[in-house]
């Protein structure tokens, strides 16, 4: 292996990435759109949800309870005059939470002041719509419980049931999905982009024929394959640095750890998914297969390496499946990092079997390339 | 002349269902990946936060604050708790991800509780916000009823009762949620792929020129590549749903009859995507990139994933223009809660108008191409 040779041919590889523009475009444009849609779509926060109200006690108190549900925006209250009409907009999914408010509301606080029994409200969730119902319910449990207890508010009395609950919400207070999901959005564009981007330009050089031509050149095998490489790993490597820096720019989410250690974890992971388009390239004909076998990889993968569900939410035998996708591991890093601001001591466990992934996965991958050569 | 049309299509769509017949590619997207979606989606992906490591520190340690630790772990999310001996082992914990909450209970509960002022600390690792509102929620539910008492006393519960009532879906399984739309998750990728693909190669292999040497006009050959996987996406519905309803039971509760209506207007609009993506990419290559990177974006955007209800402005009116985000209200409408057909009129008519503007937008593409 000869440095000269090596280099004329990472420069040759610069040169034939840089004239197709729309690898340039996929290269730029995906990291970035991929942060701006999925940093925003995850949230816990309810908010301007359509609440459909059927009061049919209309009185002070009901009518206090309906606007303290509206007063921080997080339900807008719809009026429906029978309950029959609330719960056909309930069945055909064009309202998601709705409240009932009995016409003896008023005599129950009443009687419950005097020590009856609470009056009953009721509320319809459409959970169909689950995350969703999920979500309400809470905010609305939470809102109907403050109010409930300054309606009958009794200074004499200051016992109340049951365990107050202080919470208190670390590393991330205000339980914002943004950067939950940007931290995520590294692994999903890693792990799909590069595999693709990889794959394709390997099979689209065989397919060309340029491939052979290089191997009758005096160039060895491996510098070959070192010269399609390195400038791919270089290419994804800025990708890293790009959207770290529209992230923290852009939408404002900076690591919480260092961004040096998380780029150098980053740079590893680069070589797996380098490995892992190798070993698909090896193995298809044309780029379209190589695509769709991509494609079809892809997706399991980053369903199942955390990116949206948690992993520990799934069956025990698939937690075990998914710790063999490095995809998995390299999505905790990056999370523990941008959100916990972990550091090498905690997270060494996962690097290892980032490092030993990438040792095996370019191994093998270089063995196959070898035997198709 | 209208017969001599459809003749053209049939003959073309009888060419391209041989073609499709030997290509293991196709028959893998229309047989594993209903298979692979309706395991993944129906048994593995689920928001509902389960086997949650948390991490107790009970500095009371009489019965009754063991007594409450016990009635925040018999919920169903967790798993047992880890004992800690410090406030800052317990932070430690949590700072390294080994544990999602931890609850301090103090050294004066019990008396506390005697005097109706009982009060414990919860510390919630937000790193994973859904998980963290959930199991906050959970705790502080369990705390409220949590009653010093034994359960002879009369439990006087608050001062409003909040009956709750689930519709569909009383346990809130995520299963369900994704089930009844999972149907729009693979005909997109069906329809998407499976055209810009064939399209495309055609004209790679140049296999395009010698049809239109033929004499068949050019929308004869596009409708006759069509036709084959619009019988395919029907196919795949079927089984589908049929895997979705022998595998866990979940049947449609409305007319799967009605379902293939609406699928429809939104095969056909997803096809009309996969051919306009055809006109712009060059190579396969380029046309399998464009289709993904579609695909994915329109899971997230469309509601599939996560609320649509739920998502900021701007992104949300990204997600009104999908086909995808209006076959999701339907299917849902109809496999999830069962409606009939008035429910479905409205997202159906809008995706017979994304399909009516996608034509207009093809046959100004292809105009050029073809002269």
């Amino acid at each position: 292996m000869t440095w000269r040779r090596l280099r004329t041919l990472i420069i040759r590889e610069v040169r034939a990435t840089f004239r197709d523009p729309f690898t340039v475009t996929i290269l730029i444009a995906v990291p970035i759109v991929a942060l701006m849609l999925f940093g925003f779509v995850m949230t816990t926060e309810v908010k301007g949800l359509e609440l459909g109200v059927h009061d049919a006690a209309g009185t002070a108190a009901s009518r206090r309870l309906v606007a303290d549900l509206a007063a921080q925006g997080t339900f807008v209250p719809r009026p429906f005059a029978t309950r029959d009409a609330l719960e056909r907009a309930i069945g055909s999914g064009r309202l998601t939470a709705a409240i009932v408010i009995p016409p003896d509301f008023d005599r129950g606080l009443e009687a419950f002041r005097r020590g009856g029994p609470p009056p009953e409200i009721e509320v319809v969730y459409d959970a169909a719509e689950t995350v969703l119902a999920g979500n309400a319910e809470g905010y609305l449990r939470a809102i109907v419980e403050t109010t409930a207890t300054s309606l009958v508010a009794d200074p004499g009395t200051t016992r109340r049931p049951g365990v107050e609950v202080a919470t208190r919400t670390l590393f991330n207070p205000k339980l914002d999905g943004t950067a939950y999901m940007v931290s995520g959005v590294y692994g999903f564009v890693l792990s799909f982009l590069t595999v693709l981007i990889t794959a394709v330009s390997i099979v689209g050089e065989r397919a060309a024929g340029t491939f052979e031509q290089l191997q009758v050149t005096p160039a060895t095998s491996l510098e070959i394959l070192l010269g399609k490489l390195l400038p791919l790993g270089a290419v994804f490597a800025f990708d890293v640095l790009l959207m770290a820096l529209i992230a923290g720019f852009g939408i404002g989410v900076w690591p919480q750890g260092s961004l040096l250690f998380f780029l150098a974890v980053s740079a590893v992971y680069v070589l797996i998914s380098l490995a892992i388009g190798l070993l698909i390239s090896a193995t298809s004909r044309s780029a379209a297969e190589a695509v769709q076998r991509s494609v079809l990889f892809s997706i399991p993968l980053v369903q199942l390496s955390g990116f949206v569900v948690p992993v520990r939410n799934m069956p025990e035998w698939l937690q075990w499946v998914t710790t063999i996708f490095p995809a998995t591991h390299y999505i905790t890093v990056s999370r523990a990092i941008y959100l916990r601001g972990e550091g090498p001591l905690t997270l060494w466990p996962q690097i290892l079997f980032i490092v030993a992934g990438g040792v095996v996965l370019i191994t093998y991958a270089a063995r196959k390339i070898e035997q198709r050569a | 002349m209208t017969w001599r049309f459809w003749s053209n299509v049939l003959a073309v769509a009888y060419k391209e269902t041989r073609v499709l017949r030997n290509d293991p590619a196709v028959m893998a997207m229309m047989l594993i990946q209903p298979v692979i979606m309706v395991l993944l989606f129906g048994g593995a992906l689920s928001y509902k936060p389960r086997n949650v490591p948390w991490a107790v520190l009970d500095r009371d340690g009489t019965a009754l604050s063991r007594r409450f630790v016990e009635s925040v772990g018999r919920t169903e999310y967790f798993v047992p708790p880890q004992p800690v001996y410090s406030y800052r082992e317990g932070e430690r914990l949590l700072a390294r991800g080994a544990v999602l909450a931890f609850v301090v209970v103090p050294e004066t509960f019990e008396r506390d509780a005697a005097r109706g002022h009982a009060r414990v600390q919860l510390l919630l690792d937000g790193s994973e916000p859904l998980s963290a509102a959930r199991i906050g929620g959970v705790v502080s539910a369990v705390a409220s009823t949590f009653r010093a008492e034994p359960a002879t006393a009369p439990v006087r519960a608050g001062p409003i009762d909040v009956r709750q009532r689930f519709r569909f879906n009383p346990t809130l399984t995520d299963r369900l949620f994704y089930l009844a739309a999972l149907a729009g998750i693979l005909l997109t990728n069906l329809c998407m792929s499976g055209t810009s693909l064939g399209l495309v190669g055609e004209r790679e292999n140049g296999t395009y020129e010698q049809m239109l040497s033929l004499p068949t006009s050019s929308i004869e050959i596009v409708l006759g590549k069509l036709l084959p996987i619009v019988v395919i996406c029907y196919v795949v519905l079927a089984l589908a749903t049929i895997l979705a309803g022998v595998i866990f039971g979940f049947w449609p509760r409305g007319s799967f009859l009605l379902l293939c209506v609406v699928a429809l207007p939104f095969v056909l609009a997803s096809l009309a995507i996969g051919v306009l993506v055809s006109t712009v990419a060059h190579t396969s290559a380029q046309a399998v990139f464009i289709t993904v990177f579609c695909i994915m974006p329109s899971f997230i955007l469309s509601g599939i994933m996560l609320p649509y209800a739920l998502m900021p402005h701007p992104i949300r009116e990204i997600g009104g223009i999908l086909p995808l985000r209006w076959f999701q209200i339907a299917s849902r409408r109809i496999v999830g809660r069962g409606t009939g057909v008035v429910d479905v009129l409205g997202p159906m008519a809008i995706l017979v108008l994304i399909f009516a503007v996608l034509l207009v937008l093809i046959r100004w593409r292809m105009k050029p191409r073809l002269g």
